[in-house]
């Protein structure tokens, strides 16, 4: 679904390239929890999850793709799961996540790092394994492949 | 031309107070200084964070001033005006917080708080937050757990020129934008703003660029018909509604596929368009080959009438009937307020043309100063601003509730009354001023001719005025002379009055053709109401409606 898009990316700046080797190599020692699967790709990220022991999610494992823009870290990555998604109140089933530093909130100084520890965070808060109410028609309204950062979001719960 | 439209306008709210100021984008940017100025001194603080605060306030200086003095520490929080730096570090080299990379001291900037970022990384910051709109007038330090304003002067120091001149826009817009009592003029590429006296119900303005604008809703002038029925009425104009109601009046859906098909003239065999090819009768939507002989043939389809008489048809066929009706209705009143609408366009060419080029020709051939012609200007002035009004009460028409049949009778006698005037009113400055602007000099009856022209068109002014007049006050205070059941006393309007009495004389003459020949008899048996222009037997000393004496 993410593909058609990122097909037409451009290729990222010479900053955005010199910035995501140095968190390449913090990824060296990553955070607790995840896992970031080698590749050869530095414009695309896969990063296994592993859900908190003691929460909802524990035991379960899910894979999040970041893929990022050429003026990285300026602009926000683009952060999905990739399918099956964990069920989340504020995960689609499509793997859109409705997570503001994603979007409007993201700021330069965050990194690939500080975005797993707020999903992980986000994750962990949940009560109860359950899709967004407006699931069935948000992921109909993506089914052209639109991309998460068109969708204009709504942040209006903050305690999951 | 500018001035004088607006003059017009002057001249047709003569009785209410102008209830707004026109700002140019140095008075907005004379007003921002001035405030900026003003909350610096009385705040003591640099006027790069006064203007923080102003654009946080909304410009609002007076709610600033409050809440400042109540608790500048909240407020200073909120804004992000820290008082001192939360990011200390002594070191010689610093690593940048975005690309991580270290720089020599004299390379790292920082926003009040301290935090460090490379001088192209800060570039890259603030040219994203001004790309990304007016956001960028409240942009803090990219530190997400840090709200430390960033302001202006950093933001100058470091954005290229293109960027400067976006955010010295937004800083400008934002003035206008953020406060309740302004707004743009809309039209395009004017960049005047108007500033509106709150709780002034008159809400036509007309802007510098002369654009007659509603403040309330922005669309073009509208008085006297209300905010609401003009959005109506804009909305149907370009509604899809209106296709709609046309597919449903003249197509039927095919009934294999559903697609609407249009049926224009000819046979009752319909063939639908490829892939469905599907072929059945218009009348009854049967299969054609159920059809010949035995049915009784296409144009008397019984299977249709059948149908019909059992009621299968009759929702539908309503429908479409009720459709066509509201369309019918719809057009007529459309039509008329689109031909006011040119017709207004057309007077205002002409003014123009005859204010650049004819008004000096005019003057010298007469050998007369061009301020004795003034009247030709009020002429077209005064058909420029009627063209206005009458064009927006025809969606006021359109919204008319069809029982109040008599308000709706009394707006249809004002309405024709004022459109038939502007008709004469319009004719001779059209048609008439015509012979004197050609070439024929010499004429000797030019002259004298002029002098009969000359009260024709000023008086044709005068009166139209005053049926406009009547027209829009009735309308301002929605027509409710008619629920009045008071005598109509000699204050009351004159015309309403007329059109009181007349709905309680002659109820069966509805139509207006009828009613407006019985006020033109010229015979000797009637009088005109100089006042009124009401046909009054010749026994009479006073007017029969408005009491105006003979």
């Amino acid at each position: 679904m993410t593909t058609s898009s990122t097909q037409t990316r451009k290729a990222l700046s010479k900053i955005a390239q010199l910035r995501l080797q140095k968190e390449l190599e913090e990824w060296h020692d990553p955070p607790v929890g995840f896992k970031h699967k080698v590749s050869d790709n530095l414009q695309r990220w896969t990063i296994e999850v592993s859900g908190a022991p003691g929460t909802l999610y524990a035991n379960e494992t899910y894979q999040l793709q970041v893929d990022f823009p050429e003026h990285y870290p300026m602009e926000a990555p683009q952060v999905i799961f990739v399918p099956p998604a964990p069920a989340h109140p504020h995960i689609y089933s499509n793997g859109h996540i409705c997570l503001d530093i994603l979007y409007d909130s993201w700021s330069p100084a965050m990194t690939v790092s500080s975005i797993c520890i707020s999903i992980l965070s986000m994750l962990s808060s949940s009560t109860s394994k359950q899709r967004p109410p407006d699931n069935d028609l948000y992921v109909n309204k993506c089914r052209n492949g639109r991309s998460p950062k068109e969708t204009r979001w709504w942040f209006h719960d903050d305690k999951v | 031309m500018g001035l004088i439209v607006q003059l017009s306008y002057v001249i047709i709210l003569s009785y209410f107070q102008k209830n707004y100021t026109v700002l140019k984008e140095g008075d907005i940017r004379q007003r921002q200084e001035e405030s900026i100025s003003h909350v610096s001194a009385v705040l003591s603080i640099s006027r790069v964070a006064a203007s923080t605060l102003l654009c946080h306030y909304k410009w609002n200086v007076s709610q600033l001033h409050d809440e400042w003095f109540a608790d500048e520490e909240r407020v200073r929080r909120t804004v992000g005006l820290l008082s001192r730096p939360v990011f200390f570090s002594s070191a010689k080299e610093l690593t940048c917080g975005i690309c991580f990379d270290s720089y020599p001291r004299h390379q790292i900037h920082s926003a009040v708080c301290g935090h460090p970022y490379c001088t192209t990384c800060w570039k890259g910051y603030i040219t994203t937050s001004i790309n990304d709109g007016p956001g960028c007038l409240s942009l803090r330090c990219p530190d997400p757990a840090c709200c430390a304003v960033v302001d202006q002067d950093m933001i100058l120091r470091l954005a290229s020129d293109e960027d400067k001149e976006k955010y010295s826009r937004y800083l400008v817009r934002s003035y206008i934008e953020d406060k309740k009592k302004t707004k743009w003029c809309p039209a395009p590429d004017c960049s005047n703003a108007v500033e509106f006296e709150v709780g002034s119900n008159v809400y036509d303005v007309t802007c510098l660029c002369s654009h007659a604008f509603c403040w309330n809703c922005t669309e073009e002038a509208h008085r006297p018909v209300d905010c609401s029925t003009v959005n109506m009425w804009i909305m149907k104009n370009s509604a899809e509604s209106e296709n709609m109601n046309w597919i449903l009046a003249n197509s039927k859906p095919c009934p294999k596929c559903k697609r609407p098909i249009e049926k224009n003239q000819g046979c009752m065999h319909m063939i639908c368009t490829p892939p469905c090819k599907f072929e059945f009768c218009w009348l009854c939507l049967g299969a054609w080959s159920d059809h010949g002989e035995r049915t009784g043939g296409f144009y008397a389809c019984n299977r249709y009438e059948a149908a019909k008489q059992e009621g299968l048809y009759d929702e539908a066929e309503r429908r479409r009937e009720m459709a066509k009706n509201s369309l019918e209705r719809y057009t007529h009143y459309y039509e008329r307020w689109a031909s006011n609408q040119t017709s207004r366009q057309k007077a205002i060419a002409d003014l123009h043309q005859m204010q650049t080029v004819h008004l000096e020709k005019l003057s010298d051939k007469l050998k007369e100063p061009e301020s004795q012609l003034k009247f030709i200007i009020e002429a077209w002035q005064q058909i420029i601003e009627c063209r206005r009004v009458l064009k927006w009460t025809y969606a006021y028409g359109y919204y008319l509730p069809d029982h109040e049949s008599a308000k709706r009778q009394l707006f249809e006698y004002l309405q024709g009354d004022a459109e038939a005037n502007l008709e004469r009113l319009h004719q001779c400055a059209e048609k008439e001023l015509l012979v004197f602007l050609g070439n024929d000099d010499g004429d000797t009856d030019f002259i004298s001719d002029f002098k009969i022209f000359r009260p024709k068109l000023a008086g044709l002014t005068r009166v139209t005025r005053s049926y406009f007049e009547n027209l829009v006050r009735a309308l301002e205070n929605g027509l409710s002379d008619v629920d009045s059941q008071a005598a109509s006393s000699v204050s009351v309007s004159s015309k309403n009055a007329g059109a009181k009495g007349k709905g309680g004389k002659a109820k069966s003459s509805t139509s207006r053709s009828a009613r407006s020949g019985a006020r033109n008899i010229d015979d000797l048996t009637h009088w005109n109401c100089d006042r009124c222009t009401y046909a009054n037997p010749d026994s009479l000393t006073s007017c029969q409606m408005c009491h105006n004496r003979r």
